[in-house]
């Protein structure tokens, strides 16, 4: 009999056994281990890193949103930010009369109505043209908020939640309140996204990027699969943003910019599209890196050599940023286009196989 | 009327920078199937080529404009061997990525100039002022942007009809497989039409310079502005690109003109609608009519 914890590798002989969430025991207590790990977490944690984290877990569920429509429908989305905008405006017009756990819904279901409307044209057309798509409604979503008197023109609307069951959550117990209200939200969405996409749905959507023809003939409908896949990343969107707003106890239009969509798929594309490993590196990744470009062009705005040597007019610093970013997407799909999931792979079956290289 | 007129007349020129600039796009895609995010930074590196050559080095403005169009097809040859040619064999989706990653790259670069921030103008080459025609003005630039597409216009009628490197430029738009088998380098092809979209887009920089100031931002506005254009005239069609340039540039006059007004009734203050009607037509352009006015309907055979 086979000892189920000394299990190399996968050894399929049936449908069930291809769709099951966990391949073997190992698996699962690596899941669970790192789920308490994320959980004791803040508890080692300032406030501040806190916060960076919480970034990096909103954008990992945009990012899985992103994962759906750009990894698996194939679809290339530069609209994202804007469905989170979509998302976080909602919860911001509705954070006054209904509980947050309402108004986060409600706010991926609208972001989801949206990407369903913009998404239409999949009916008929191949995957270059819906990238366009969503740059047209990223670019119309920036310009009705900035003349939206009732958005505030896109400055700053409040959002405020003072307690939850009694609890009061002020200026100190803020970040760390929804770090876990992020995380829950996070663990549900990732479940979600392997349920559907182990299934018959994510065969298809597989099937369709392959090769819509083919997917065709065999009696899938190529273009509502594609259209299905484009709400439910703008869903995903939606939600985070719906979580960002809250996190962030206000909204404001410079989050859910063009820079910002190019930075989610960089994210994607770094962490390894179509994977959830990817969508929790790709972020964490992209996140740091902009954390060190930020505190490397505070640290040349104070050097004096380094600002003797620049000429005038020359802004190094903000030049840093989108600099890394294309760099990064660039030699990324140049040279590893699996991203840090191909990387975590190698690493797990270099420590699953060892001490033989293979 | 008068006015009805004039607005047409300032949508014209300006839609001729948006051809222009649509012309070198549909170029790329026509031969390789890439849409081109980058395109935008290729029109801000062009015009700023141009003023660093006219203004620091003091060339002649001609021969500065020269210059950097041909510099910028330099540009464009060389992303194509550096990046894109790494690319051949891969998904679709990861060129047009690269392309996305590549305007960030530009973008930075162009931050590191004295160029990323502030506006500059052109030394004054063209007479002020402009033709009078019956209560209609003409200003220079608006003549020079529109001679200067026409002229381009003929040029590249020329080159596309008569070049050998023109035809086998159609050869590989229209199938890859029969051209290479009957010795076009499609390698070649693939450089020369990025390179020919560095140069346009270039020209378009330039123009832009001429009419009105320089700015980073406004700049690359104008490369994703390209993208409306391109689909209302077909994404493949270079005749549709010209068609498409000059009807988004006359919406877009026509939109500051008369709709404006019309959008703050609604409840949408402050302007500026000239931005985002380019992009509703682009979103309904893909409801209904995705393939564009001239563009070819994608037929697939099994």
């Amino acid at each position: 009999m086979r000892n189920p914890w000394a299990q190399t590798g996968n050894y399929r002989t049936s449908y069930e056994q291809d769709t099951t969430i966990f391949a073997n025991y190992r698996e699962i207590v690596s899941v669970g281990l790192l789920l308490v790990a994320l959980c004791i977490l803040p508890m080692f944690l300032e406030r501040s890193q806190v916060l960076v984290l919480n970034f990096i877990l909103i954008y990992a569920i945009a990012v899985l949103g992103l994962n759906i429509t750009t990894g698996y429908a194939g679809l290339i989305s530069v609209g994202q930010a804007a469905f989170m905008g979509v998302g976080a405006y909602t919860v911001a017009l509705s954070a006054p009369h209904l509980p947050f756990w309402l108004t986060i819904p409600l706010g991926g279901l609208t972001a989801a109505i949206l990407g369903f409307i913009v998404g239409i044209p999949s009916l008929r057309v191949k995957h270059l043209y819906l990238a366009l798509a969503t740059l047209a409604f990223q670019e119309i979503f920036v310009w009705v908020v900035g003349r939206s008197p009732a958005l505030a023109q896109g400055a700053a609307i409040p959002v405020e939640m003072r307690n939850f069951l009694g609890l009061e959550i002020g200026f100190r117990n803020h970040n760390y309140f929804w770090y876990y209200i992020i995380l829950f939200v996070l663990v549900l969405m990732v479940i979600a996204w392997r349920n559907l996409l182990r299934g018959k749905y994510g065969r298809a959507l597989i099937a369709v990027r392959d090769n819509d023809r083919a997917a065709d003939a065999m009696g899938m409908d190529p273009g509502r699969t594609k259209l299905f896949a484009f709400a439910l990343g703008a869903l995903y969107g939606g939600v985070a943003g719906g979580l960002l707003a809250y996190m962030q106890r206000a909204v404001v239009v410079e989050e859910f910019t063009l820079g910002r969509s190019v930075a989610l798929l960089a994210m994607a594309i770094v962490g390894g599209l179509g994977t959830v490993v990817g969508s929790l590196l790709g972020p964490a990744f992209i996140e740091f890196l902009r954390l060190y470009m930020e505190r490397l062009s505070e640290w040349m705005k104070s050097n004096a050599f380094i600002q003797s040597i620049t000429p005038a007019g020359v802004d190094v610093a903000s030049a840093l940023l989108p600099l890394s970013f294309g760099l990064v997407i660039v030699l990324f799909l140049i040279f590893e286009p699996r991203g840090l999931y191909n990387w975590w792979r190698l690493l797990r079956s270099y420590f699953r196989t060892w001490p033989f290289r293979y | 009327m008068i006015d009805f007129v004039q607005n047409l007349i300032s949508g014209i020129a300006v839609g001729c920078i948006y051809a222009l600039a649509a012309l070198g796009f549909v170029l790329v895609y026509k031969s390789s199937r890439v849409i081109n995010f980058s395109n935008g930074q290729f029109i801000a590196i062009g015009a700023f080529l141009a003023y660093a050559l006219a203004v620091w080095a003091k060339l002649p403005v001609l021969l500065a404009a020269l210059l950097s169009m041909l510099l910028t097809a330099g540009l464009g040859f060389l992303v194509e061997r550096v990046f894109l040619r790494r690319m051949v064999g891969q998904p679709i989706i990861s060129v047009i990525m690269v392309t996305i990653g590549l305007a960030s790259v530009l973008d930075g670069l162009m931050y590191l100039t004295p160029f990323g921030s502030g506006n500059f103008t052109f030394p004054q080459f063209l007479p002020q002022g402009g033709l009078n025609l019956g209560g209609l003005s003409v200003s220079y630039p608006q003549l020079l942007a529109i001679g200067f597409t026409a002229i381009f216009l003929l040029l590249f009628g020329w080159f596309f009809q008569r070049s050998v490197l023109g035809v086998s430029m159609r050869a590989v738009a229209d199938d890859q497989l029969a051209s290479m088998s009957v010795g076009v380098s499609v390698q070649r092809v693939f450089a020369l039409a990025w390179a020919v979209a560095g140069l346009t887009a270039a020209a378009a920089g330039i123009v832009v310079g001429a009419v009105s100031g320089l700015n980073q931002d406004g700049l690359i506005a104008i490369g994703l502005a390209v993208f409306p254009a391109v689909i209302l005239g077909g994404l493949d069609s270079v005749p549709g690109a010209v068609v498409g340039g000059i009807i988004i540039g006359i919406l877009q006059s026509f939109s500051t003109a008369y709709l404006d007004g019309l959008f703050s009734q609604i409840g949408l203050v402050g302007g500026g609608s000239q931005y985002v009607m380019p992009f509703v037509v682009l979103l309904v352009m893909l409801w209904f009519k995705p393939h564009g006015l001239f563009g070819t309907e994608e037929i697939e055979r099994v």
